[in-house]
């Protein structure tokens, strides 16, 4: 038996920052001192809090260890494992906690939130089936297989389980719909093809808890008929690969996957199919097109995959999120549990991606229904810097910006349907008042019109002319019309765009018109970004009352733009200026003001 | 017995060829066929080996 259980964050947020370095540095040290057989380390799944990686959790003591670094793992070896001592410098410390905080229930980026769908990230040992079973895994599935199919669809229904992966529809009324469709040969696909920039969630499931999609799948093939089930997942998450591809063929040696499952005479093969990373792919139809062989490529609906799907044959594809959710629903009771969390239209609990200037970066689940102002203030710890919050960009390219004024909106489909944005898969990127929304619907359309798979015309064309305008209104060259051209596009494209990813890509420039549309009146008339990102529309001045002459701006300056004497006011030289940023990141009175072209400082606040 | 798969004793049968109903439930809370203290240790053990508290074990 081992003393402690030392569960490293080895997801890919931690090991990006170094936690494969920590662990080698742990066993060096224990190694040393002849404890290596005392202590199981794991490289577990993630805890979710990235921003403060790489994190260890020692167990039985119910430490969180956090920013640790290679260097500091003989201090902890021996004040902790020999000594016995708590190892205060190592513990979350942060402007939301008056003392360190020893473990997860007093650290308040966990406090709101409920472990779902990341019950065992972290917990388990993702390589070790046996853990998964002993968490209560496989329970569901057992009890699935003594069930009618048609009464696992019901209790999925029931339990109000919505798609995880963007359109939010009803799993158990897509089940029966494959249920129900005609013919001996069915599919289930899993579409791990997680594309949208900074979402994580899927991966982070994946990596941490991979059991839980075989059984979330197992349960759907019973449930529909399927003998057969793909998981599609880009070749960009090698880990998350190696992991399901073990924990297949571990299912296999236990009986759980193969043919006569548990006796049941319920048949069942997985297959991996490793995406290229092309942004469509995560588009159902274009994905099973990329399963088939073909180019990976929308095609239009109906049939929907549920009567025609992979290979033409009736096909469920849920996310990755939503299998995850299905062992909890099909446990003795699990359809109730469920259902209690969340609100009338959105039940359980939601992964969310918190990326942008929040202080709390990481992942984060937490019950449908929770405010904006909950997520950004109570979880991510309130906006880097003391700046002021501007909005938030939920559900990826593809999703929409909800200003400050709507920072108590609750986070469910309706609501951010209603308010221009979408679930998505669950990104959510926090802007503060240094974020130009011009620019930031530039970036976003510029994404999604450079993975335009070039199928359908207004999607192909249409969002080349949007950016076209886009990058003319950033440049100072935009005209008054360009917003009501901005405006009949999106709704053109919106209309008759093959495919959901054609349809929703002009939300981020829609809702960023709606709720901001002076910032584009005033790229457009008056030839100025106030926030100081669009480089043709601003000039940094700096201003003389506030600076102290502390010289960290002329010393970051790359091009020598900034002169002054050692505590005397500073000045920009204005040909020399490229408009980086780096001084305004570095000056510690803030004294750099953003000044419209050709216009002295003063005339700016 | 190192792992679940392994059988406990030879009243145990499960295989993938010649699986048993009960096979998920007797991980935890077995042998469910047939009674053996030892038989149950043997999974205790396992449990014991990685379990992380004694919350760890949800039946």
């Amino acid at each position: 038996m081992y003393e402690k259980h030392l569960m490293i964050c080895g997801a890919t947020g931690c090991l990006s920052s170094g936690s494969n370095l920590v662990e080698e540095a742990l066993v060096e040290e224990l190694e040393k001192h002849g404890m290596r057989d005392k202590y199981r380390i794991i490289m577990g799944g993630c805890p979710g809090f990235c921003e403060v990686g790489p994190i260890i959790v020692i167990y039985p003591d119910e430490v969180f260890y956090c920013r640790l670094k290679p260097k500091d793992m003989p201090e902890l070896v021996e004040k902790h494992l020999m000594e016995g001592e708590i190892v205060e410098r190592f513990l979350y410390k942060g402007p939301d906690v008056d003392v360190p905080a020893r473990f997860y229930d007093t650290i308040p980026f966990y406090a709101k939130q409920k472990f779902n769908v990341l019950r065992n990230s972290g917990l388990i040992d993702p390589e070790n089936i046996d853990e998964y079973i002993m968490r209560g895994g496989y329970r569901a599935f057992a009890r699935a297989l003594a069930m009618e199919p048609i009464a696992i669809c019901d209790e999925v229904k029931e339990a109000g389980l919505r798609g995880r992966g963007g359109a939010g529809f009803s799993t158990g009324l897509k089940w029966e719909f494959t249920n129900k469709a005609p013919g001996l040969k069915k599919y289930v696909v899993c579409n791990a093809d997680e594309g949208d920039p900074g979402a994580f969630m899927d991966r982070s499931i994946l990596e941490g808890d991979p059991h839980a999609i075989l059984e979330g799948m197992l349960i759907c093939g019973r449930a529909i008929g399927a003998d057969e089930g793909y998981i599609y997942c880009r070749a960009e998450y090698p880990l998350a690969i190696s992991r399901l591809k073990i924990a297949i063929r571990q299912a296999e040696e236990y009986g759980l996957l193969g043919d006569n499952i548990l006796g049941y005479g319920f048949n069942f093969k997985l297959n991996i199919k490793e995406g290229a990373g092309a942004f469509v792919c995560g588009e159902e139809t274009a994905l099973l097109a990329s399963i088939e062989g073909k180019r990976g490529m929308p095609r239009p609906r109906p049939p929907f995959p549920a009567q025609s799907g992979l290979f033409g044959k009736p096909t469920t594809i849920n996310n990755v999120e939503t299998f995850a959710n299905v062992p909890l629903i099909l446990k003795e009771g699990g359809a109730l549990d469920f259902a209690s969390v969340g609100t009338e239209g959105s039940k359980g609990t939601k992964v969310f991606a918190l990326a942008g200037k929040v202080r709390n970066t990481g992942l984060c689940e937490v019950p449908m229904g929770i405010t904006i102002r909950e997520i950004i203030y109570d979880v991510g710890g309130g906006i880097k810097r003391g700046k002021d919050f501007k909005a938030v960009q939920a559900g990826g390219p593809s999703g929409g910006c909800i200003p400050a004024e709507q920072i108590d909106l609750p986070i469910d489909y309706d609501s951010l349907n209603k308010a221009g944005a979408i679930m998505g898969s669950g990104g959510l990127v926090v802007m503060d008042e240094g974020t130009c929304m011009v620019d930031l619907a530039r970036y976003f359309l510029s994404f999604t019109q450079k993975e335009s798979c070039g199928k359908c015309t207004p999607c192909r064309e249409g969002t080349k002319r949007m950016l076209e305008i886009l990058d003319r209104i950033s440049e100072g060259t935009g005209i008054p019309e360009d917003l009501d051209t901005l405006d009949s596009l999106a709704a053109s494209i919106k209309d008759s765009s093959l495919c959901g990813l054609g349809q929703t890509c002009p939300n981020p420039v829609l809702s960023t018109i709606r709720y901001f549309r002076e910032e584009y009146e005033e790229h457009i008339n008056d030839k100025f970004c106030r926030a100081g990102i669009c480089k043709e529309l601003f000039t940094y001045w700096i201003d003389q009352e506030k600076c102290t002459g502390c010289t960290a701006c002329a010393r970051v300056c790359p091009v020598n733009a900034i002169k002054g004497e050692k505590k005397e006011a500073h000045d920009i030289e204005q040909d020399l200026c490229t408009r980086c940023g780096s001084c305004v990141e570095k000056c510690p009175q803030d004294c750099i003001l953003v000044v419209p072209q050709g216009r002295e400082a003063d005339v700016t606040n | 017995m190192q792992k679940f798969i392994d059988h406990c004793c030879e009243k145990c049968t499960h295989t993938r060829e010649n699986p048993c109903k009960d096979f998920i439930h007797c991980c935890i809370d077995g042998p469910i066929c047939h009674e053996n203290p030892s038989c149950s240790l043997k999974r205790q053990d396992i449990i014991k080996k990685v379990a992380l508290n004694d919350r760890f074990v949800i039946c």
